[in-house]
């Protein structure tokens, strides 16, 4: 879907004007990185998603890692990040990150912005695309990432090389 | 003359035989599609696998696309690896020898037909393949066939799991032994220890053996060996004496360029051995080269697999090591061969899913998600299961004109199917598995469904008579004398161990006797 397109079905779903978003987006900014304001969104997205909590500056480093790489694997993630970004923004009225926890997670749900698995009709449109898309590839970061293996107890991981002994006894 | 012995293909075969020649003086030219990856970048690769993608793909769009029939699609993309090392560079490194009963199937059992060599024959070169890689393991294995020498590498201990499953496996009666590998488990030949990186798709240590590190040196440094990388073989030319007089390749400005040699051989494996030899038609060969016999392309083989799996109470800590260290040969060499399929059995070190993997399955999100994840992980046991595929002529590799790759050439088109021998096989390896789960307790038993190994044989098979096959037991096809056919291709049946140690001792094999040739010893 072309960025034009998917902020057209955003608009029409949840009623949102795309103010001060022409019919022709200019090409060479789409392919701008991420401004320091869409990651600060992108982050507190995630911190809402993964554990309800601000996360610590090694997480962040780690999920923009995430990120960056993403951009550059998957030609639609750059727009699909952006856009994620301006719509937690316009939902919130103000930087989505400066929200207080309670009030992102609320805002999230109330959107249908995450994973859910309660049993009822999903919004769809761009709510969709960033709950299947967004959402997800954030949790996968995350979950991917040293906090992710430490959330199961192991400081060394896949990626990580260490004690070779480590595999034949358990967990300490 | 550009070499005494054109190699196409820098892989297991290619990069070994390429090794074997150029020690014994034979100046040889290797032309390998990929690339070099360079060692110093695998730490690159490993961030790059984790995120789920393929390092090894190749750049050029379309080179390992094929198309299907049958009611199973059988997909290259991602089953290969084109680089310098071939397929070894995202290769298990299992390296299991074949059972001395794998090569007489139709004497023992009645079915398919026996190889043109026997075990005994191949047994010596099968030591030198395993110190060649750096081959760790026990002689544990009550259903091994008879060894001249021992493991080079002692064997990986055991895993924690693996001591759940020798549990359960002593109640039933099923032996459990040490899985041979070429990883270092001790410092070897001047590569690093395993350091239990758990990505060993992409090894960023180098203790997995791997062509491009085990050989290509070694070759190179002959002074005899000459590696064209990203140089793709698009046909062979021959002449009216029905001798091979080049190979057409191109690399990737798609410019052709012809190479010249005494002896050519096809080494890339046995999709693309037999879609060169079809390839390259001529007024001799007006059905593709070396195929008078009809036979080019059929008779491929791979081993369909299951994984079942099963819940247990405890965390059986998976993801520590990207290996396995336990299986079991008993179901491949015992029991009905003639009705069913044999199978390997091999006890996962890492079954279920990463948290990554709950993680993004759970429709939870914040701390009901991480309470699920530290809940749920490590609690699954898992059993993968290969085996055996009767040769079955309907299963070929024929080209397909309709679509192209990156240099305009027809694709490869792979008809495939698994028969009854292979369903009931796997039907009762799924039973004993099940049995095995049920036994050390688990619950929510869960079969995947039928997969096949990225193990391609069996398409220019081996044998006596022209008639009824493509090349000689020396890998020499029958119809070009100055072409051998080397790989997996040559195979006559397809055991249910892993093919890569076979292709090994087969290259060394068949290099000696081209070496011999060229000297002009009167025997050859």
């Amino acid at each position: 879907m072309r960025r034009r397109d998917l902020l057209r079905t955003f608009a029409l779903v949840l009623a949102v004007p795309s103010a001060g978003v022409g019919d022709e987006p200019a090409p060479r900014a789409e392919r701008q990185p991420l401004s320091d304001t869409e990651k600060e969104a992108l982050l507190a997205f995630a911190e809402v998603l993964v554990g309800d909590r601000p996360l610590p500056v090694p997480a962040r480093a780690e999920l923009l890692s995430h990120i960056g790489a993403r951009v550059i694997a998957r030609e639609d993630m750059l727009a699909l990040y952006r856009e994620a970004a301006a719509v937690l923004d316009r939902l919130a009225g103000a930087p989505f990150s400066i929200l207080a926890m309670r009030d992102r997670r609320d805002l999230v749900v109330r959107h249908d912005l995450a994973p859910s698995r309660a049993r009822m009709p999903r919004t769809e449109g761009v709510a969709r695309a960033i709950r299947r898309h967004v959402a997800l590839d954030l949790i996968a970061g995350y979950y991917a990432s040293p906090m992710g293996w430490a959330v199961v107890g192991y400081g060394t991981f896949p990626g990580r090389c260490g004690d070779l002994g480590r595999y034949t006894r358990p967990e300490r | 003359m550009d070499a005494d012995v054109c190699i196409v293909g820098g892989g297991a075969a290619g990069g070994i035989m390429a090794l074997e020649l150029g020690r014994r003086g034979i100046r040889v030219v290797v032309l390998e599609s990929g690339p070099r990856h360079d060692f110093a970048q695998r730490g690159a690769y490993v961030r790059r696998y984790l995120r789920h993608e393929d390092p090894w793909r190749s750049r050029l769009a379309g080179l390992d696309v094929n198309t299907g029939s049958g009611r199973l699609r059988y997909n290259l993309e991602g089953r290969r690896a084109r680089g310098v090392g071939g397929s070894t560079l995202h290769w298990e490194g299992y390296t299991l020898r074949f059972h001395e009963s794998d090569f007489r199937v139709r004497s023992l059992h009645g079915i398919a037909d026996d190889w043109p060599i026997s075990y005994v024959d191949l047994e010596p070169y099968y030591a030198r393949a395993e110190i060649a890689l750096g081959v760790a393991g026990a002689p544990d294995d009550p259903w091994a066939s008879p060894r001249s020498t021992g493991f080079p590498l002692p064997a990986f201990p055991f895993s924690h799991s693996d001591g759940m499953f020798a549990g359960a496996c002593g109640t039933l009666g099923i032996g459990l032994h040490h899985l041979p590998q070429a990883r270092n488990s001790v410092p070897y030949d001047g590569r690093a220890q395993c350091k239990a990186c758990a990505t060993c798709h992409v090894c960023p240590t180098g203790a997995k053996a791997s062509i491009d590190l085990t050989h290509v040196p070694a070759a190179e440094a002959t002074g005899n060996v000459r590696i064209l990388s990203e140089a793709t073989a698009l046909r062979l030319e021959s002449d009216r004496s029905g001798e091979v007089r080049a190979a057409v390749y191109a690399q990737p400005d798609r410019v052709e360029r012809r190479l010249s040699a005494r002896t050519f051989v096809l080494a890339t494996g046995a999709i693309e051995n037999p879609r060169l030899l079809l390839l390259s038609k001529s007024s001799e060969f007006p059905d593709g080269l070396a195929n008078r016999s009809g036979l080019v392309g059929t008779f491929f083989m791979s081993h369909p697999g299951i994984e079942v799996t099963g819940r247990v109470k405890e965390n059986v800590y998976p993801y520590r090591i990207g290996f396995s260290t336990a299986m079991s040969r008993q179901f491949a060499t015992e029991g009905d061969r003639a009705g069913r399929a044999a199978f390997l059995l091999e006890f996962l070190n890492s079954a279920g899913p990463t948290p990554e993997g709950l993680a993004v399955t759970s429709g939870l999100t914040g701390e009901a998600l991480r309470e699920h994840v530290r809940r749920e992980f490590g609690r699954r046991l898992g059993i993968r299961i290969y085996c055996d595929q009767l040769p079955d002529q309907a299963n070929r590799v024929s080209l397909n004109p309709r679509v192209r790759d990156y240099f305009g050439t027809p694709v490869p088109h792979i008809g495939y199917q698994v028969g009854r021998y292979e369903r009931d096989g796997l039907d009762e390896a799924k039973r004993v598995a099940e049995s095995i789960l049920r036994t050390l307790g688990g619950t929510d038993i869960q079969s995947s469904g039928l997969s096949m190994a990225a193990h391609q044989m069996g398409t220019h098979r081996m044998g006596h008579d022209p008639k009824t096959s493509v090349a000689d037991p020396n890998l020499r096809a029958h119809d070009v004398p100055n072409l051998y056919l080397a790989g997996s291709g040559c195979f006559v049946t397809a055991s249910s161990s892993p093919p890569t140690l076979t292709i090994a001792a087969l290259a060394i094999r068949a290099a000696e006797h081209i070496a011999s040739r060229l000297r002009g010893d009167s025997k050859f």
